[in-house]
């Protein structure tokens, strides 16, 4: 039995029916085609597949579908805002904290979660708050400079 | 001057993949597509009696099953190795899709395609597989007693060793034995460890019934892994199109060749569906079905003078393959040659590696490729050495460590070799002078090591190294550069543009790269053997001779001046500086090329050259703090300090020092599969498997020794592997410093170290 879906995702109102028992991280794929947001484990095990859900990080993959009702979604594809990059995604970009890119999405939209609630934070908090999120490849430096420098920048722009 | 080579130029597929843009073969999704499941033994060993899919072919969604019965029986290498290996030497091609006997848990049986994942998986319950359970060996002990159970008796009759005894032989080690006044000898236990790259394997296959094959897929070595498929289905090879999407999330080695059986697997299945098939390995297999590290154990002996100097070395290595070949064979010789002998002054070599299968998930390639072993082996036999003679293991390894103008026995040669300042580089970091030695008493004790090594820029001569490129001048004056090489996270595709732009003489935002695809892009053998940027740049750099040489002989014609006097700097044609008077106007390509392909004139090269090896050197330094109560070890610090000619791109070869790094840190600490018989492998999640985390990275100092190498691409050498390799070596140093014990078995678990504490010190 399918079940009505009001949402909206990325600024845009979203109306179907699915299939309850689906998890989030399918209707944004499968459904939305909404590729970006990636799947590591589907276990939450890895952080991949974390968006932003009524401000919070979440990860979408252990999320039921119908838990996005009237819900506020952002994923990565709603990051970036009139050709305009996030700081995060730039500071990503220039930091060399993307290798294979397969977690970025995840690890944008944590650290997203993480400096809209805490625009200052430390270099331990980072690295706190994002340890659930794996990356293989960069070791995690260059991920953590990236998002110190963004929270800068972003601190920057809101004092201007 | 380089404009490109040498810069931080920020990757180019950093937008795609920050923000959502970027493909990866698990968001293909073709029209009409199924999805697969595959049915695995829960047997280490049986024969396969019978299957029998009558029920699950009823169920509504299902299109096509797949079992031994109805796919080809052909006998492969789910690796390069099927293609690459060089005569004389023969691959072992002892994998099927299915195949009449099971030889590990999780040995394919099955498979099924249906509209959706959950039909599919459903129909799996629903196939009755006929076992005839065998006998079954885990441990290459066990595997190598006489009368044990044959895992591949058809490619290792009677005995388990698989491809043969992997021998390396320089000077005469034995009539040299003796020589030596001091003689230091270990052994060191390794464990088997997860590429866990974050993207697990996955194909979407789509099979034209009028004979064509098109497959997304996960490969680091697209090339190779279509001529395995067009093998395996017995079709020509250009009526097999592999294609990464582009992007690959992660390789590590783990895929070159086939993405463990995706690729096949799917395409199994769509022939037989005649639609397009989807299948993605779920995190659970790729933990317990795709090729691992190899586990197993090193002997090493060392034969030396009192003064230090090194006589001869001896290892024999015994490495748990699984059950299957794949690269087996040709990393017991990179363990024998770069991991144990390639680094230090060593005369006299004799190495023996062996091989084993055992009815376990294979082991095949990892970042360092029997490099990491061969040196964690080695550098401790060289740590015991100077304890033994009661020497500085910094001064000792000084003493030997191979040098410029050094002869090896390689059959290469030391092309350049700043090893010495990468090991001075690294104590330094540490703090070496300060640190080293300090006797400790309290319950949190600290420690510094160190290790160092050497290993590739390709695989040539051991393997086939070949790359092909084209170059073009389009008509609006940019520059493609096409090759098949894929982009599984180094950045290879931003640095080889780089090489690219700057060798052309063109701005790096005119040029382009088609790259990860066999329809596109010309054979190269992928990304494997820290090889992509030093052998395809090779090339590009010899192709943009021809290329500039093309283009000004017909600007020199259609400008009306001599082509010996001209030059392209930043995609404008100009006199050359040292030109005689009058200089011409700057004619931008664009121009150029516009009316070249008007005067139907096209700027095309193409070619084929692989370079022949330049080895890197480093050495890594550690700090680390043991708890004496818990067992505990902290990193407080890695210092590596490498040696791979020019950086291209610094940022991007830190990035790769940095990943090895914490991977090896991994491997000296934490990771680990553990087996439990009748079960399979533990570890079968990340819950279950302990990466590193963010908020265990330690400090961590990335130093490039300048260097440059002669027969690199604008000096440069290999790196992708290097981060991985003395790590473990340095870690383990460390924690002997800080509390007097050495660890012969890795990884250091606070379980093992604590009781190895409560042994020597007591409760
Ligand atoms: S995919 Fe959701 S946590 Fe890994
Ligand atoms: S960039 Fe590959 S997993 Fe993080």
């Amino acid at each position: 039995m399918k079940e009505r879906l009001v949402t909206t995702v990325n600024g845009r109102r979203i109306e179907r029916y699915v299939d309850p028992s689906m998890r989030l991280v399918d209707f944004l794929r499968d459904e939305l085609l909404l590729t970006g947001t990636k799947i590591g484990c589907k276990q939450g095990e890895c952080g991949a597949c974390t968006i932003i859900m009524n401000g919070t990080a979440v990860l979408s993959c252990i999320m039921p579908v119908m838990k996005a009702m009237d819900a506020e979604i952002l994923t990565i594809e709603g990051l970036e805002k009139d050709g305009k990059l996030h700081p995060i995604q730039d500071e990503f970009i220039k930091g060399g904290a993307i290798q294979c890119g397969f977690c970025t999405p995840g690890f944008i939209m944590g650290a997203k979660a993480l400096l809209d609630e805490n625009p200052s934070p430390t270099s331990e908090e980072v690295r706190e708050e994002l340890s659930g999120h794996i990356c293989r490849c960069t070791g995690y430096k260059k991920i953590e400079d990236a998002v110190l420098k963004a929270a800068e920048r972003l601190r920057e722009e809101k004092d201007d | 001057m380089t404009k490109y080579v040498g810069k931080n130029i920020p990757r180019l597929d950093g937008y795609d993949k920050a923000t959502g843009r970027g493909l990866y073969t698990t968001d293909i999704y073709l029209p009409h597509m199924l999805h697969a499941a595959v049915l695995r033994s829960p047997y280490a060993h049986a024969k396969v009696i019978s299957v029998d899919v009558s029920e699950a072919e009823k169920m509504e969604g299902v299109v096509a099953i797949a079992t031994k019965d109805n796919t080809p029986r052909t006998y492969f290498n789910a690796t390069a190795s099927m293609f690459l290996t060089n005569l004389p030497d023969k691959p072992v091609l002892d994998q099927q899709i299915f195949s009449d006997v099971v030889r590990y848990i999780g040995d394919e049986v099955a498979a099924v395609a249906a509209e959706t994942e959950a039909i599919a998986k459903e129909a799996l319950k629903k196939i009755k597989v006929v076992y005839e359970e065998l006998p079954a060996v885990y441990n290459v002990d066990d595997a190598m007693k006489d009368g044990a159970p044959q895992v591949q008796p058809d490619f290792s009759p009677g005995n388990n060793v698989c491809g043969g005894v992997v021998k390396i032989r320089y000077g005469d080690a034995e009539a040299n034995w003796d020589k030596g006044e001091v003689f230091a000898e270990t052994k060191v236990y390794m464990q088997r460890i997860k590429q866990a790259q974050l993207e697990t394997h996955g194909a979407v296959a789509d099979y034209n019934p009028k004979g064509h094959l098109k497959v997304y897929s996960t490969t680091q070595t697209p090339y190779p892994a279509k001529m395995i498929l067009a093998t395996i289905f017995d079709m020509p090879a250009s009526n097999v199109h592999v294609k990464n999407p582009p992007y690959v999330g992660g390789g590590f080695g783990v895929r070159i060749g086939l993405s463990a059986k995706a690729e096949a697997i799917a395409s199994a299945l769509s022939i037989l569906a005649k639609r397009p098939v989807k299948y993605i390995y779920s995190r659970s297999e790729d933990f317990l079905t795709s090729d691992s590290r190899h586990e197993g154990y090193i002997v090493s002996k060392i034969s030396a003078m009192k003064d230090g100097t090194f006589v001869a070395l001896d290892t024999r290595a015994y490495m748990n393959t699984g059950a299957y070949a794949t690269l087996g064979v040709e990393l017991a010789g990179v363990t024998g040659a770069n991991g144990t002998s390639g680094a230090y002054r060593f005369p006299n070599i004799h190495y023996d590696g062996y091989v084993i299968y055992t009815n376990q998930e294979t082991a095949g390639a990892f970042r360092g490729f029997g490099a990491p072993q061969g040196a964690f082996a080695l550098e401790t036999c060289v740590d015991q050495l100077a304890k033994q003679l009661g020497r500085d293991p910094l001064d000792l390894r000084l003493q030997n460590a191979l040098r410029d103008g050094d002869e090896w026995w390689f059959p290469y040669p030391i092309t350049s070799c700043k090893l010495m300042d990468c090991l001075k580089e690294a104590a330094k970091s540490i703090g070496w002078d300060e640190k080293r030695g300090k006797k400790q008493t309290g319950t949190i004790r600290r420690g510094v090591g160190i290790g160092c090594g050497t290993h590739v820029s390709n695989g040539a001569p051991f393997c086939l190294d070949y790359n092909a490129a084209f170059m073009r001048i389009e008509v609006d004056g940019s520059l493609l550069v096409s090759s098949a090489v894929p982009e599984i996270g180094p950045g290879s595709t931003t640095g080889l543009l780089q090489i690219a732009a700057d060798a052309v003489g063109v701005p790096m935002e005119n040029a382009r790269f088609a790259f990860g695809d066999t329809d596109v892009a010309p054979f190269d053998v992928g990304s494997h053997a820290s090889r992509t940027l030093y052998s395809a740049g090779y090339l590009l750099v010899r192709l943009a001779v021809d290329l500039r040489e093309q283009i000004f002989e017909w600007a020199g014609k259609f400008l009306d001046v001599d082509p010996s006097t001209l030059d392209l700097v930043d995609g404008q044609i100009v006199s050359k500086c040292d030109a005689a008077e009058p200089h011409i106007e700057p004619t931008p390509l664009s121009y150029l090329a516009h009316q070249a392909h008007l005067r139907a004139k096209q700027f095309v090269v193409s070619g084929c050259k692989a370079p022949t090896n330049s080895p890197p050197f480093h050495a890594h330094a550690a700090e680390v703090e043991v708890d004496m109560e818990t067992g505990m070890i902290k990193v407080l610090k890695l210092a590596a300090a490498h040696d791979v000619g020019v950086a291209v791109n610094p940022i991007l070869v830190e990035g790769q020092i940095e990943s090895g790094l914490i991977m090896g840190l991994g491997y000296a600490l934490r990771e680990e599969m553990t087996y439990q018989e009748g079960k399979g492998f533990y570890n079968d999640s990340y819950h279950k498997y302990m990466l590193p985390t963010m908020d265990e990275t330690p400090e961590m100092e990335s130093i490039i020794v300048e260097g440059f190498d002669p027969d690199g691409p604008f000096g440069v050498k290999g790196v992708g592997e290097c981060g991985m390799i003395p790590t473990a070596p340095a870690i383990v140093g460390a924690v002997e410093d800080a509390i007097g014990i050495r660890f012969y078995e890795i990884p250091l678990t606070p379980g093992r170290v604590l009781k190895k504490i409560k042994e020597v010190y007591g409760d």
